[in-house]
């Protein structure tokens, strides 16, 4: 395995860290700002993914409250730690414990799509729920922000090559 | 004989140029953050003794009728003297924060001068402010009670003493021939309990009317006298069946006697004398077109009869 292969890969994990970074970066949006506006009957709120998780809580609805909790603030968070355990063993070279690393990055890959949950959630609400002055749901700039953490996640774990993984330590040199 | 040619060998970049995505997101960051947050006003916190109907998210400040702010939080504040309300100002709404401005809460009101904030039993209770013009402050104490109306109404007040309040309340209408030109502001007993003071406000265009040798009666209620020659029913106006009223009338001298200056003391007699009712001197006021300017005031008790 030639050195010039090798830097190739480490090209491609440098990707995944940009990507990764960036992704990391849109999540404070994502989390600080309001997602969804609604308005129902003239009581007007505003919530963000956490505080619409807690507003799901208290109505009773709690598998549905740990579904979001777990789709849109535990996976993304999860996902990213992953992807930079994976890119912190592998930045100086093959790693030296493949078998953990390759589980890791397959749980990366099964836990990934359940984080558009969110996205889809607020666009189905805009959508249906438009009733004029009796309800309104309106989507606000913290969900583009989440739908674009989300995709440069996805971006970041597929621009990661797990090759490197199982590349062949180079030999020692010989004295 | 063929010669392969000699490789070319790419240089790695030293930094890659996908690097430009992570500063394009913090750049897009930025952006959103900055566009969330610079609609914002500032936030401030009005304390009250009572906050009853006032919710989080829902409850809104108007000023002239139009949101310019909503309550945040509804917190009991420590030692369980009051409630602390926190609002966000809109950004246009900045200057509502100013020392000096009044907070108070509008619920609905049936009787005084007529019918107030009857919307606000659908709606909830809202918040009215009333501007004031000092330093930028976050802390207010909101009062607990509609203020006088008119307070940016030129004016004169003038106070009035009677051994009884009668039916006056805030608000009352004080006339003039019949056409009301003021209204009661306040009232209160007198430093030494044997009087009762009533505020009254009269507005621009009519405090001229007001001299030193008016005399003043109330003119609440109705008089019912039966006699020999029939029934005779005397009042002012509906409103001030209902609401009492202050009227006035100055005697017509040769020359006028000097128009009375502000917060001037006059006694508020029960009812008029004959000779009072027939008083009509000539009293120059100012423009009448001012009245139209009156509109302009806030809308903090639109009475019914105007």
């Amino acid at each position: 395995m030639s050195t010039s292969n090798f830097k190739i890969q480490l090209k491609g994990n440098s990707a995944a860290g940009a990507l990764g970074l960036s992704a990391a970066i849109m999540l404070i949006p994502a989390n600080l700002l309001p997602v969804l506006e609604t308005d129902t009957a003239g009581n007007d709120r505003t919530d963000t993914i956490y505080s619409g998780t807690v507003q799901l809580w208290h109505h009773g609805l709690g598998a549905i409250a740990a579904i979001v909790f777990a789709a849109s603030i535990v996976i993304p968070i999860l996902k990213l730690i992953g992807l930079a355990y994976l890119l912190f063993n592998t930045r100086n070279g093959p790693a030296k414990n493949p078998v953990r690393l390759t589980k890791v990055y397959a749980a990366l890959n099964v836990i990934g799509r359940w984080s558009m949950l969110d996205v889809f959630l607020a666009a189905f609400l805009t959508g249906l729920v438009r009733f004029g002055a009796l309800a309104t749901v309106q989507a606000r700039s913290g969900i583009v922000a989440f739908a674009s953490a989300v995709i440069l996640t996805i971006l970041a774990t597929e621009a990661f090559d797990p090759k490197i993984l199982w590349q062949r330590q180079p030999e020692p040199a010989l004295p | 004989m063929n010669k392969t040619p000699a490789p070319k060998v790419a240089h790695d970049r030293s930094i890659p140029l996908v690097w430009i995505v992570p500063i394009i997101a913090a750049l897009i960051c930025a952006w959103l953050g900055y566009r969330e947050f610079h609609d914002l006003g500032p936030e401030i916190s009005i304390n009250f003794a009572d906050a009853s109907g006032v919710e989080a998210g829902k409850t809104t400040l108007e000023y002239k009728g139009v949101a310019v702010g909503t309550v945040r939080s509804v917190e009991l504040r420590k030692g369980l003297v009051g409630i602390a309300i926190k609002l966000r100002l809109k950004k246009e709404a900045t200057e509502l924060a100013n020392g000096g401005s009044k907070f108070w809460i509008v619920h609905p009101e049936i009787g005084l001068s007529g019918v107030h904030g009857l919307e606000t039993l659908v709606s909830g209770v809202r918040l009215n402010v009333s501007p004031g013009n000092g330093p930028t402050t976050k802390e207010f104490e909101g009062l607990d009670k509609t203020p006088a109306p008119d307070v940016t109404d030129e004016g004169r007040t003038f106070i009035l003493q009677s051994d009884k309040l009668g039916s006056l309340t805030t608000g009352s209408p004080v006339f003039y021939r019949e056409l009301k030109v003021g209204a009661v502001e306040a009232s209160r007993l007198s430093s030494d309990s044997t009087l009762v003071q009533v505020r009254i406000h009269i507005d621009a265009p009519y405090a001229d009317l007001v001299r030193t040798s008016t005399h003043f009666w109330n003119a609440g209620g109705f008089n019912f006298k039966i006699n020999l020659f029939g029934a005779q029913l005397k009042e002012t106006s509906l409103e001030s069946l209902v609401t009492g009223g202050v009227a006035f009338a100055t005697p017509d001298s040769v020359p006028l006697a000097a128009a009375a200056g502000p917060d001037t003391v006059f006694t508020l007699a029960s009812e008029a004398d004959k000779d009072w009712l027939k008083w009509s001197p000539k009293i120059p006021i100012k423009s009448v077109d001012s009245i139209v300017q009156k509109s302009n005031s806030p809308s903090i008790l639109p009475s019914l009869i105007k």
